[in-house]
Formats: structure tokens, C-alpha cells, sequence
């Protein structure tokens, strides 16, 4: 019954506020009630008149009917501390497993201030933020996604409940947008890591054969020992296989090389490595099943690999309603057909 | 975005850990706890008033993190060691002031508790109500305006507390609460004239257990003299005619008619004083000629002051046997009565029952020989009781008698010493002495008590009848013509009976001798007298209009609205403007919405562009330009394209071309009409769309 009641509750509050990266709030969207202190305010209020009654006292009506008044008030400087305020999420951030990912949100307030703003997501809150009229601020909010892979606070609270904490006015954006959670990093067993560190024994590379190299045609001055010589034979194409390092060979690291070990946790080693070798400097390459990574080095190649561990075998979610206006379209669809008919 | 770990921003904080309470905040409801305090300095044992400030203080210190708050064991002692006093000195007693105290403690003692959120809220609600209770004990308006400054100070608190960061927060803490009860005060003045003031629910005694200063239902020899110290307000009376003359203000409160040994008494005593609080409705209207208003201060005592001759007019007061009259219940708060005077006769004359008669000639067994000798000896030279009094103020008048405010200490036989040996005494020695006298000589007679004079307020609206001019006075009575006023003091200092005790003791310099910081003791300075009577015309406007608001005066602002409203159209009109006052706001703020866009008309019609888009399927993205946005609608809806890149174009145009002022209208009528052919053209994009999907099913 409850859990009906809440559905219904959720759907409802759906329908108002789409699924969308930006979210205009207005009073289709925001919801406004007492907070505990506002009740008891209320009560406060009732046990004055009360007193004013049985005193017959004068000064205490008037009490009692200006802080009525105010409370009113405050209910509408509390809903236009949101009316009017714009909150897009501009970046959706990137993190691991258990640490908190950043999700950056941009908020352009109206005609009045937006003051005392907080966001929440589940257990995570952004503590207050001012936004004066017809300004931008920042505010990022930071939340940890359960599990790896595409990531995204379902619904992001926004509140607040100046001026007096009497009364709190919110509402939700709903991003479409989604971060991307890392898999929590496992240090590999060394034993396993030496298979593919393995410098210059061709054969732990030799699995998936010599394309995984950068290639590129002879020029001159290449030493001969860098020649494909095999491929040279084949085609007739004289090609130089390019390591970068100096060191010569480039490290691998290999979905195939913890056999037997459950998927996840092996996306958690991979994750380890790439880590590592990302600390290190020296470039590496990264081979997943029915995806390679070229070897390379640098952040960019770094959070490249690391995206593609955390959407290994992941499908982007889909939205039920991709359009972010799916309730107004649907509502003017049948008549323009019935024109159109 | 470069995404090792640890390097990225955390500007959330987990959890819901309790803030630390901002400064700012503390030091608001600190203040405005101070200011509550204020109203109570003279009704709070000062051990009370100082435990608070200093626990108000620790809290203070605490908060700048110069001391620690105390911990449970430390709290609880300081609890139990504070309510031990309380309960020593209260003794039992359970008055409304014993409450009062008990609610200051608590606040008091919540100081040191005051470390969440939660406590502060707890605070504020404590202080609202102390800020109520005040209301009780002092309604003169800069009392009033002290509580509502302290709410205030409250509310400007709250604000910092939900927004501690805040730039300016003071400032603009004030501005909000200004412009919020700017924007309110015309419900509030509405409900306040408009809500029903019905009976109280259940009557609650406002028993105090202050000692008021005022007369009391005894007299010894000196206790006048000492009221003549203070210039307390005691009434003001508003006059429908002319003025009495200042020797005919003779304000009768109660009759003293038993002589215990040095000290006059009433003879039966008060009765039993009934619980309740006293009925405040003084009459309505204008005043007829002859007809007087009395605004009186609470007394805690049940008789009402009213010049010779008069009849109750409202009906909060009752006529008693001895010709006094009384409030039902005791007047714990200012109360207002309305009286008329008639000429000539009055009841007094009735009352010549001998055995009532009986009881206004018992004198003490023994004590002072010689004024019982002095009256048989006048009794046997004047036979007729008239004469007798004629013969006894021609004495006082002849002989060397003084008028003084500084009477010689006379403890044996007080009444020979004052009449034979020292002969300096103030009005309640000579009323006693002339009693005494006059009921030696076989003349009933009593001491009559209450106020004799009153100076005119500001703008000479009414009279102002304070503490220092009590009186006691002398009836006896004569056969034939009932009681007679007969005043010893009229005949020694005629000044006090004609202008007043500061001219009577001018000589002297006794005058408010103890009372400096009384406006009052300095007459002589024009300015300061006239800022005293300007503010007490604005508490006595205060005291009618706004204090005074209740049931009857209600009711007869009502009756000259027409609609001739009772109680219960009152309440509907309540409800009405309460929801009035609801509708109003919300087309305001609705209306403040759809105006909020912008102010800037191009924008507007961006906006409205955008929502076109939203409504057609292109949501809007972020920061794209309007160019951009064409050619997204260009490429979705192929006939909308052209319309669309005219209007981004005439965007741009305005923003970031040159073009003239007085084009700009022209151009943005066009941009309007762009935007209803782009509407047509994008819906029949869609419904053509739609068309041939439905057609292919």
C-alpha cells in the first residue's frame, strides 16, 4: 500500500521533472512544506493566540498575526530562492569504484537570488551555495557509484530553506548524462605481472601477433633489427615497428593473462596495471577482448584504458524516454495526426 | 579531465554531521536575550538575572573557544544547584512572576545545552514565547517595540544560521525582514482589527506577586508620604466636558474606617478575592458631557478611583454600600472604566442608618489624652456638628501647622505629639488626627483615600493622576447633609489642594527627593517636561487604540463599519482575508514567474525560441549557439531550417552587430513573426512525419 503510494508518488514527480541534463525549476517542479521546526513553529504560533485569547491581550494577537504573516513570507522568498534558477549538469565525471566522482553542475540563477542552495544524491550532500540573480556558479557534487561502468545520480536533490529553516522548498534534476566509475583497483599477483611484463620475450606478445605495435613505414635511418622483416616478405612493404621507449618494447597488458580468475576482479588488476604503468611514464598498451588499445603513453591514453575497463561488456543505458519534453510530445501527437488524418 | 586518484575536487561532505552553530547567529540570540531580559529587571530576583547573564556569557565564551561548555555531570550540578535557589526563594508560591522566572531559567540553563541546530531552534521557540510572555507585564509601546526588536534580532538570526557564508548577512538579513513585513502589513493590520476577540477560553488569573506601588488598604502616619515619592502613573482620565477644577479632583478609592492602635483600617476587611481577571470592556462611544474614561494601571486590587459624585457608566464596575466603587475582580492589567458625574445630590445621603453610623465612631480604649480632651472641649463650645468642623479647620488654618514631607518621627500618642507638640505632618497625619478628633467629639467620620489633583497630558486631552498625588481625606458626617468632605489639608496647605504637592513643598525642595531619573522632579525644564508628556500621549493614544482593542471596542468599531458584523461574520471575514491574503500572494509570485525571464525583450523571445525547440523534439543543448541551433532544426526539420537561420541570424544581429535603436523594435516584431511561422512549419514537419509513419503501418 505504502510502496504503491510511493510509486504512484515517483512517477508522478517523473512526468513533472524529465529525465534531462538541464532543468529550468518553477512551480510545475517545486514542492514546498514545512520542516520540523516549521511545525513546531506552527504549534508555537497556535499556543500564542491561545495566550492572547485568554489574556486578552492585545500585543500578543498582534505577535502571533506578524509571525504568521512572516511565515508566510518566508514561504515565498524560500520558493523563490529556486524559481527561476537553472541547473545543468556540465560534467559528469570519472572516478573509480568507492571514491567519489564528481558530477559538475552549473546553476544560472533567475530574477532573485538563489541562496543557500544544496544538492544531495542518496547520503551525499553539496553543502550550500549562493547564487546571486542572474549569475552562474559552479557546484559540484560528488557521489560513489556501487558498482563500475556507466554511472549517474538517478535524482539529484536540490534544497533549500533559507531564509528561516522553517520551511523547505526543493525539487529534483534528473540527468541524462552519465559519469563512468572506474573498477576499484586490485594490485595484480606478481607472478601473473611478470608474464606480461615480460620485456623483450616475443613470445608472451606473440599471442595476438605484431600488429599491436605501432607501425609505420621506413624512413631513413631506422636501424635494420626494427625492420618487419616476415611482413616485409609478405607484402613487400618495408615497415618499422615503433616502441617509443627507448627500452625498445612496449608493456602489454593482457585481459588473457590471469586466466581462471572471475571477471571483475580481473578488470580490477587490469585497472592496477594501467595505474601503475600510468605512474610510471612508460607506455603501455592495453588488449581486452575484441578491443585493443594501442601502446602509448601520457594521461590521455591512461583515462582512455581506464574508460574502457570500467564499459567492458557494458551496454549504454537507455532512457525510456529519450525525448526530454516525452510528455508534452506525446500529449500533441494524436491531434496533429487527427489534423494530418 | 585527468583522473588519477586523489586528485580531484571532494567539496561534498559525507554524512549528515551536525554543523558547528555559526558565530554570527549566537551572537544574535544572545542579544535579542538580553533585550528580552530587560522587561523583567524589576519583576526578577537579581541572583536570576545574573545567573543568565553569566551562563548566557559562557556560552559566549565557549563559542569563541576561550572556555569549554560544561559536561554532564558539570551541567547537572549546575542545574540542580540553580533550581535549588529557585525553589528556595520561591517558597511555594506560585505566582505568574514565580512562572516567569521559571521559564527565564530554563532559557538560561539552555544556554549551556545550546551546541546543534536543533537546541537553536529550541532556543528561538523559548524566546518567541518570553518575548509573549513580556507582553503580559508591560504593554506601553517602547516596551512593545523592545520585544518586537528582540524578535526581530531572533529572525535575523535564523537567517544567518541557514545561511552562516553569507555576504553581508546583517544587512541584508534586516532588508529581507523588512520588505517581508512591509509586504504582510496590511494582513496584519487587517486580522488584528478584523479577528474575533472572543472570551477567553478558560480564565487564567494573572496573579502577581510584585509589590505595586500604589495605595494600600492600610494607613499609618508616614505611609503616604512615602508614595509621594514616586511619580508612577496611577490612572489618566479622559473628560467628555469641561475640566473639574483642580480642587474639585478628589479621586475616592476606599474608606479607612478602623482605628488599630496607630494604623486606620477598613473595618470589614476586603472579600474574598475571587480568581479571574478583570473585565476590560470600559464602554463604548464618544463621551457624553459630564462622562469620564478612566485609564487605570493594575493594581492587584479591586477598587476603582472616581471623583465625587459620580455613577458607574460602563458596567466592569459596581457601586459598593460605603459609595466606592469596585471592579469584580482585582485589576491585574490597565483596565478602563467609564463614569459620569451628576450634580447635587448623590446616595451619599441616604446611608444615616445609626447602627452602620455606629461603626465610623469606634476609637482605640486609651491613647492620646489630650486630643480626646481637645474634642470634648470643642464639642462643648460648638454643639452642632457643623459648627464643630468649621471650629476644628479653623484651627489647623490659624495655628502654626506644617505641611511637610519630612514629618518628625512621633511614635508615642501620635496624634497629641502632632496636634500639641510638633505640628508637622503630611495629608495622612492630619486625616487620621482630624478623624480621631471629630469621632471623640461623637461625629462619625472616616478617612477617605485615593488621589486628589492630576495635570493635564499633552495637547490637554486628559489628566495624568500619578503616584505623588495620593491623598487621604476626611468624611464626616453631618446630619441633615450626609457625608461631608472634610479636607485638614485644604486648611494648612491650600496650595497642595489647589495646584499640587510640588508647590505645596516647594519650599521644602522635598519634592520626588529620591526620584532623580523622574521627569517629572524637573518642572522647571520646558523641554524635558514636554518629551514626557509627548510620550505618555503617545502611550495613552497606544494604551486605547491598540492595547485596548478588545471585545466591546471591538464591537463598536464594527457597529459603525456597515454590515453591522457580529462575532461570527468576523471570523468569516478572518478567514476571508486570510485566504485573500493567500490568493493574492501566489498570482503575485505567479505573475513574478512568467515576468522573471528576462527583462530583456530579445531574450524573452529566445526563451521562447528555445521552448519551441524543447516542444518540437530539439532539446536545446548546452551552451550552443543560436547558429548552431538553426542547423540542428534545419537538418531536423528541413522546412522550419529557413526561418530558423533567419532568426539566429537576427539574434546575432542584435547581440553582437550594429544595429540602430530604432530599428530594434521593427526587428524584433519580425523575430516574432519568425517565430510563429517556424511553430507552423516545425508541427507541419511533425504531423507529416507522423503522417507517413502511420501510413506505412
Amino acid at each position: 500500500m505504502f510502496q504503491a503510494l510511493r510509486l504512484r508518488w515517483r512517477r508522478w514527480v517523473n512526468r513533472r521533472i524529465p529525465r534531462a541534463d538541464k532543468q529550468v525549476f518553477s512551480q510545475r517542479n517545486i514542492f514546498i512544506l514545512p520542516t520540523g521546526p516549521g511545525v513546531v513553529f506552527g504549534l508555537l504560533l497556535l499556543v500564542m493566540l491561545i495566550t492572547g485569547i485568554n489574556y486578552q491581550n492585545s500585543l500578543i494577537y498582534l505577535l502571533t498575526f506578524m509571525l504568521g504573516a512572516i511565515l508566510v513570507a518566508a514561504m515565498h522568498q524560500t520558493h523563490r530562492n529556486l524559481a527561476g534558477l537553472e541547473l545543468t549538469l556540465v560534467q559528469a565525471g570519472e572516478g573509480f569504484v568507492g571514491d567519489r566522482i564528481p558530477f559538475r553542475f552549473r546553476a544560472v540563477s533567475g530574477r532573485h537570488d538563489a541562496v543557500a542552495i544544496s544538492l544531495s544524491f542518496d547520503e551525499h550532500t553539496l553543502s550550500q551555495q549562493h547564487v546571486p540573480a542572474g549569475q552562474a556558479g559552479d557546484l559540484v557534487l560528488s557521489a560513489q557509484s556501487p558498482q563500475r561502468g556507466y554511472f549517474r545520480p538517478d535524482r539529484v536533490r536540490v534544497e533549500t530553506r533559507f531564509p528561516f529553516g522553517l520551511l523547505k522548498a526543493w525539487s529534483w534534476v534528473r540527468p541524462a548524462s552519465f559519469g563512468i566509475a572506474y573498477p576499484r583497483p586490485v594490485p595484480a599477483p606478481e607472478a601473473m605481472s611478470s608474464v606480461s611484463d615480460g620485456d623483450d620475450q616475443e613470445t608472451a606478445r606473440a599471442i595476438d601477433g605484431n600488429d599491436h605495435a605501432d607501425m609505420r613505414p621506413w624512413r631513413e635511418g631506422d636501424l635494420a633489427q626494427r625492420v618487419l622483416w616476415k611482413r616485409y616478405a609478405r607484402t613487400g612493404q618495408m615497415v618499422i615497428a615503433d616502441w617509443e621507449g627507448e627500452q625498445g618494447s612496449p608493456h602489454w597488458i593482457d585481459y588473457h593473462a590471469f586466466p581462471g580468475v572471475d571477471q571483475e576482479l580481473r578488470l580490477s588488476y587490469l585497472t592496477s596495471l594501467v595505474l601503475e604503468r600510468g605512474q610510471a611514464g612508460t607506455p603501455f598498451g592495453l588488449n581486452l577482448p575484441g578491443q585493443v588499445i594501442d601502446p602509448d603513453a601520457g594521461p590521455a591514453h591512461v583515462n582512455r584504458c581506464l574508460k574502457s575497463l570500467a564499459v567492458f561488456g557494458l551496454e549504454k543505458p537507455r532512457d525510456n524516454s529519450t525525448s526530454a519534453f516525452g510528455t508534452r510530445a506525446q500529449t500533441a501527437g494524436p491531434t496533429v495526426i487527427r489534423e494530418g488524418g | 579531465m585527468v583522473t588519477f586518484p586523489g586528485r580531484y575536487e571532494a567539496s561534498g561532505s559525507p554524512g549528515a554531521e551536525v554543523p558547528a552553530l555559526p558565530t554570527r547567529a549566537l551572537i544574535w540570540v544572545i542579544a535579542s536575550f538580553a533585550l528580552l531580559l530587560a522587561p523583567q529587571w524589576d519583576r526578577l530576583p537579581v541572583w536570576l538575572i545574573a545567573s543568565c547573564v553569566a551562563l548566557a556569557g559562557w556560552r559566549w565564551l565557549a563559542q569563541s573557544g576561550r572556555v569549554r561548555l560544561p559536561g554532564k555531570w558539570m551541567r547537572t550540578a549546575i542545574m540542580l544547584g540553580v533550581i535549588a535557589i529557585y525553589v528556595a526563594t520561591v517558597q511555594g508560591r506560585f505566582t505568574v512572576d514565580t512562572a516567569a522566572s521559571f521559564f527565564v531559567l530554563a532559557v538560561g540553563l539552555k544556554w549551556l545545552e545550546t551546541r546543534s541546530t536543533r537546541d537553536f531552534y529550541v532556543l528561538f521557540f523559548i524566546l518567541v514565547y518570553l518575548a509573549t510572555v513580556n507582553f503580559l507585564f508591560h504593554q506601553e509601546i517602547h516596551w512593545a517595540a523592545l520585544n518586537l526588536l528582540a524578535v526581530g534580532l531572533l529572525l535575523v538570526g535564523l537567517q544567518t544560521l541557514n545561511a552562516p557564508d553569507l555576504p553581508e548577512s546583517m544587512r541584508s538579513g534586516w532588508r529581507r525582514l523588512g520588505m517581508m513585513l512591509l509586504k504582510t502589513l496590511p494582513i496584519v493590520v487587517l486580522l488584528f482589527v478584523f479577528f474575533p476577540r472572543v472570551a477567553p477560553l478558560w480564565s487564567v488569573p494573572l496573579v502577581s506577586g510584585e509589590a505595586r506601588s500604589g495605595i494600600s488598604d492600610t494607613m499609618r502616619p508616614g505611609d503616604i508620604s512615602n508614595l509621594a515619592q514616586s511619580s508612577e502613573r496611577a490612572f489618566r482620565a479622559t473628560f467628555g466636558g469641561e475640566l473639574p477644577e483642580y480642587r474639585d479632583r478628589y479621586w475616592r478609592g476606599l474608606i479607612l474606617d478602623f482605628l488599630d492602635g496607630e494604623t486606620w483600617r477598613q473595618g470589614r476587611g476586603e472579600p474574598f478575592r475571587r480568581p479571574g481577571r478583570v473585565s476590560v470592556d470600559g464602554g463604548v462611544g464618544d463621551l457624553a458631557p459630564g462622562q469620564y474614561d478612566v485609564l487605570m494601571e493594575p493594581t492587584d486590587e479591586r477598587w476603582a478611583f472616581v471623583l465625587e459624585d459620580s455613577v458607574a457608566v460602563s458596567n466592569n464596575v459596581v457601586l459598593s454600600d460605603e459609595g466606592l466603587f469596585r471592579f469584580r475582580r482585582p485589576a491585574d492589567t490597565t483596565v478602563r472604566y467609564r463614569m459620569e458625574l451628576q450634580g447635587g445630590d448623590s446616595d451619599n445621603a441616604v446611608a444615616g442608618d445609626p447602627r452602620t453610623l455606629r461603626r465610623y465612631l469606634q476609637l482605640p480604649r486609651s491613647g492620646n489624652p489630650r486630643a480626646r480632651a481637645l474634642a470634648e472641649e470643642m464639642k462643648a463650645d460648638n454643639p452642632a456638628p457643623g459648627a464643630l468642623v468649621e471650629a476644628l479647620m479653623s484651627r489647623f488654618r490659624q495655628q502654626a501647622y506644617y505641611y511637610t514631607l519630612r514629618p518628625p518621627a512621633m511614635p508615642e500618642d501620635g496624634i497629641d505629639a502632632l496636634l500639641f507638640d510638633e505640628k508637622r505632618g503630611f495629608c495622612a497625619h492630619y486625616a487620621g488626627a482630624t478623624t480621631f478628633l471629630l469621632r471623640a467629639a461623637g461625629i462619625p467620620a472616616r478617612v477617605v483615600v485615593g488621589y486628589q489633583g492630576g495635570d493635564p497630558g499633552a495637547g490637554n486631552e486628559y489628566l495624568v493622576v500619578r503616584q505623588y498625588d495620593a491623598h487621604a481625606w476626611v468624611e464626616a458626617w453631618i446630619e441633615g447633609e450626609g457625608w461631608v468632605r472634610v479636607d485638614p489639608t485644604a486648611a494648612i496647605a491650600p496650595d497642595r489642594i489647589e495646584s499640587g504637592l510640588r508647590d505645596a513643598v516647594a519650599e521644602e525642595g522635598s519634592f520626588l527627593e529620591n526620584d532623580w531619573a523622574s521627569p517629572q522632579r524637573y518642572g522647571n525644564m520646558a523641554m524635558l517636561q514636554w518629551a514626557s508628556l509627548q510620550l505618555d500621549r503617545i502611550n495613552y493614544q497606544w494604551q486605547r487604540w491598540v492595547v485596548g482593542y478588545q471585545g466591546q471596542s471591538q464591537m463598536d468599531l464594527m457597529s459603525r463599519l456597515p454590515g453591522g458584523f457580529g462575532l461570527k461574520e468576523l471570523g468569516y471575514a478572518t478567514a476571508g482575508i486570510v485566504g485573500f491574503a493567500l490568493l493574492v500572494a501566489g498570482g503575485f509570485s505567479s505573475w513574478q514567474m512568467r515576468r522573471s525571464t528576462s527583462r530583456d525583450p530579445v531574450m524573452r523571445l529566445i526563451r521562447r525560441w528555445h521552448r519551441l525547440c524543447d516542444r518540437a523534439g530539439i532539446p536545446v543543448r548546452y551552451g550552443e549557439t543560436p547558429a548552431q541551433l538553426a542547423e540542428r532544426i534545419g537538418s531536423a526539420r528541413p522546412q522550419a531550417g529557413g526561418a530558423a537561420r533567419a532568426f539566429a541570424r537576427m539574434v546575432n544581429k542584435h547581440y553582437y552587430g550594429n544595429e540602430a535603436r530604432a530599428d530594434q523594435r521593427q526587428s524584433r516584431e519580425k523575430m516574432g513573426r519568425l517565430l510563429i511561422t517556424m511553430r507552423k512549419q516545425m508541427s507541419r514537419d511533425t504531423s507529416e512525419s507522423r503522417e507517413t509513419a502511420t501510413h506505412r503501418h
